[in-house]
């Protein structure tokens, strides 16, 4: 009877390892994408119009321009569950509005301190450039931030 | 607020992969049984019609509509919103074709995301709130930057459809480079007489009242914006009232102190009071106060006391004006041409082809100047010692295409060194001429004659070199003599000694009396200063950026600059008319005298209650529109100026700048409910 029990246990125990383990193979990160209206998000479009499959775990914020991305927005994001936080812009001297691009990448450089004393990994807030023709960049940043985050795991603050 | 989802299928585009049922349902669950309607193409006429009476039946005041990139269709919904009676800002477009259904492989996932993107944008439109556009008043009338072929043209365009037009030029007279050429390609006009009809309507025609030319002027600052510039130009005296002068040029002979001709490439000497050239517009001389005794003699009571050009001018001592200071003239405009024109490129700076150093070493305006019959040899071709050289070489793609000078063609150089061919074969007949090139590119339908004429002439010789840099050019006993490395045969590739012969000759040293450089085209003028008063950008060669390479080559950067001619990219005469023709088109279709122009509302509006006076978003601003209220001690965003890319909302430290249609309340709300 006691055997029993404790096999009994020991299998509930191992399902429980298998679920976790499952529950880690199938994390699916959440991952806040902002991006500015010009060259970004063009840029997905193209990506779409291609319609190059990607991974589905970014959910895109269109803002007019990535100088419009206050630091707020990204600690916000992590506040409210996200497990990673794109920025991506028009490459440098490219910004619709000139030079919103280099404020946002200014912005994200301090940021990332801020993150890093709050244990946030700095792989979970990536800053990119993808112009409007760069479809194919557009998908290759969106799956290499999903899957950088997908290895560093849920986000624990 | 009365809030509805109209769901675009685009046939099955979106449909396939996203079940609008299900998206439906989850929709409804999480938004208290919101209206939620699916439509086969929103964007066709029956599309639009279903949502125009379904948004007006059901007293709707907020949409937001799942469909294709906002980038295709957003227009069509805000007119649809706005023949409905609701503000055209008060909807939400998301992109779930481009960005979902076409990206996404596994069907749920795609549902799952576009149900969370549909309910961030319920959440946000919410928020929304509805913005107003302005309208204000502007001025139909424009100035042009430089009276060149494309500045002429846009004048004149402007002129005839009624607009009043300053045309600012910074030389004494109107027509840009063509003025000094004696014949021009493709089919050997002469270049003042083909421009004389503009000029001469430009100056006297029945629009001519409504153009203003203001010679011997640069713009000195410009601000403002689009539909409402006020440009400030500095105009240097001429010293001689153009309204009084009758243009008989008797005071040019008696005038005891001269100068180089700047117009003649310093060649030959032209008096202080002088016309820059004959039958130069306005005819009007001028005076350069840098050597006229007036201005430098100190014999009279209050400087120079020589007045033999006032003595020999038949309409008296009114018509000289030698105590005109510098001006500055104010105008208002909308739109401003930008028609600086191009240069040449400083053949010093390939210094193994002695431009500069060796006589007889000329660049193509000098060459030019040598041929017109108003420059300084009166179009003999004549070499400094005075003699009729026997032999030349015409050498094309200097500094072009070589990345370590120009690495573009110009695409003018090869056509006028083969007029240089054909004239010099009319002065000269026995003359042997020497083509020396990288690439020969003549395009156009006009182009093959004088290349034929060149190519089938018995004492023109053609020979291509790899590398305009590798040759050298040095004088022995009179004679300019070519080595060259790397010449090569039309077919055959660099380096080899292989010389591509026309009229039976073969060397690689080639000795002749005179020598004509074709230097890249690049940027004329002040560029520096004006794209520096005007903010527009220009490209890595120096020239006027424009909007759009190839579908606005008209439109600078910077809203209601437009660019005409050789100032944005290397051009010739035909294409620079074509392009003072668009950039008057622009300013045509883009301001219509009596119409206001509307000022779209998303822009930054600063709470000045809440604003703690720091100035940050002045600094920020790429526009200059944040001004420092003194009164309010607050800052204050001028609407007009203001792009609406919000870098200002997200610098200010107190959160006293709202981005419309970009608010923090809004943002906020997207992201809390996109990751809920
Ligand atoms: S518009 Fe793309 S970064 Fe500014």
């Amino acid at each position: 009877m006691q055997n029993s029990t404790a096999i009994k246990e020991n299998m509930l125990d191992n399902t429980v390892n298998i679920e976790k383990a499952k529950k880690m193979e199938v994390f699916e990160p959440r991952i806040i994408g902002f991006l500015c209206n010009w060259c970004s998000y063009a840029g997905a479009d193209k990506a779409g119009a291609a319609q190059k499959p990607y991974s589905p775990n970014v959910s895109v914020i269109k803002v007019m321009c990535s100088g419009r991305i206050d630091p707020q927005f990204i600690l916000e994001a992590f506040k409210k569950g996200a497990d990673g936080v794109m920025i991506l812009a028009c490459h440098p001297g490219d910004c619709h509005y000139k030079e919103g691009n280099y404020r946002a990448v200014q912005r994200h450089r301090l940021l990332l301190r801020l993150l890093k004393q709050f244990g946030i990994e700095e792989e979970r807030c990536r800053f990119d450039y993808v112009s409007a023709g760069e479809g194919d960049r557009f998908v290759s940043v969106i799956n290499e931030t999903v899957e950088a985050v997908k290895k560093l795991g849920p986000l624990k603050i | 607020m009365k809030t509805a989802v109209y769901f675009c299928n685009c046939g099955t585009n979106i449909s396939e992969k996203i079940n609008p049922e299900k998206v439906e349902d989850a929709v409804k669950k999480s938004n208290g049984g919101i209206i939620f309607k699916s439509c086969g193409f929103l964007c066709s006429e029956e599309g639009k019609e279903f949502l125009r009476k379904d948004i007006m039946d059901n007293g709707i005041e907020a949409v937001v509509i799942p469909a294709c990139s906002p980038r295709d269709h957003e227009k069509t919904f805000i007119n649809v919103l706005s023949a409905a009676g609701v503000n055209p800002y008060m909807m939400q477009m998301i992109n779930i074709r481009e960005q979902v259904a076409w990206v996404t492989e596994d069907k749920e996932k795609a549902a799952e995301k576009a149900v969370h993107y549909i309910n961030a944008a319920i959440s946000r439109v919410n928020l929304q709130e509805p913005l107003e556009k302005k309208e204000i008043d502007v001025s139909p009338d424009a100035i042009v930057v430089g009276a060149g072929p494309a500045g002429l043209k846009a004048a004149l365009s402007l002129a005839e459809a009624g607009r009043k037009v300053t045309v600012v030029e910074k030389s004494p007279t109107i027509g840009g480079l063509p003025v000094r050429y004696e014949e021009i390609f493709p089919n050997m006009e002469c270049g003042p007489c083909m421009l004389e009809p503009i000029m001469g309507d430009a100056l006297h025609g029945n629009a001519s009242g409504n153009i203003e030319f203001l010679t011997l002027s640069e713009i000195e600052d410009v601000v403002g914006s689009y539909g409402n510039f006020t440009v400030k130009i500095k105009r240097s005296p001429r010293y001689v009232d153009a309204e009084k002068c009758i243009g008989c040029a008797e005071c040019i002979a008696p005038c005891p102190a001269s100068f180089k001709n700047p117009f003649n490439c310093d060649m030959n000497e032209r008096k202080a009071i002088d016309f820059s050239f004959a039958g130069a517009l306005p005819n009007v001389p001028y005076v350069n106060a840098g050597v006229c005794l007036r201005f430098n003699d100190n014999d009279g009571a209050d400087g120079g006391s020589c007045r033999l050009c006032i003595d020999a001018c038949p309409v008296g001592e009114e018509v000289f004006k030698f105590d005109e200071k510098e001006e500055i003239i104010e105008r208002n405009a909308g739109s401003i041409i930008l028609a600086t024109g191009s240069a040449l490129y400083d053949c010093g700076k390939i210094s193994s082809l002695g431009y500069g150093k060796i006589p007889a070493v000329y660049n193509s305006i000098e060459f030019e100047r040598i041929l017109a019959s108003n420059g300084p040899t009166e179009g003999k071709i004549k070499t400094p010692d005075g003699k009729e050289p026997q032999s030349f070489a015409i050498v094309h793609c200097v500094g072009s295409l070589d990345k370590n000078h120009k690495d573009y063609c110009s695409g003018i150089c090869c056509e006028y060194a083969f007029k240089f061919n054909h004239i010099i074969r009319n002065k000269i007949p026995s003359a042997k001429i020497y083509h020396l090139y990288k690439e020969i590119v003549i395009p156009g339908k006009e182009s093959g004659s004088l290349y034929r004429h060149a190519a089938e002439d018995k004492n023109t010789v053609f020979i291509r070199v790899s590398d305009i840099n590798g040759m050298t050019v040095a004088e022995e006993s009179g004679k300019k003599v070519f080595s060259i490395s790397g010449a090569c045969g039309s077919g055959g590739g660099a380096g080899g000694g292989e010389i591509e012969k026309r009229g039976g000759e073969v060397s690689e040293k080639i000795s002749v009396d005179a020598v004509i450089l074709c230097p890249a085209v690049v940027p004329g003028g002040d560029m520096d200063g004006l794209a520096g008063i005007l903010e527009v950008v220009r490209d890595k060669n120096g020239f006027f950026e424009e909007l759009h390479g190839r579908t606005d080559v008209g439109k600078s950067t910077i809203k209601g600059v437009y660019l005409a001619g050789s100032c944005h990219s290397p051009m010739d005469i035909k294409e620079a008319m074509s392009e003072g023709m668009a950039a008057a088109g622009y300013v045509l279709s883009g301001l219509v005298a009596g119409k206001k122009l509307s000022i779209d509302p998303i822009s930054a509006v600063v709470n000045q209650e809440r604003c703690s006076g720091c100035k940050v978003c002045i600094g920020v601003c790429p526009y200059k529109a944040i001004s420092f209220d003194e009164k309010e001690e607050a800052s204050l965003v001028n609407e007009l100026l203001c792009q609406g890319c919000g870098t200002c909302a997200a610098a200010c430290p107190s959160s006293a700048i709202k981005a419309n249609g970009f608010t923090n309340e809004e943002i906020f709300a997207e992201i809390g409910i996109m990751l809920a």
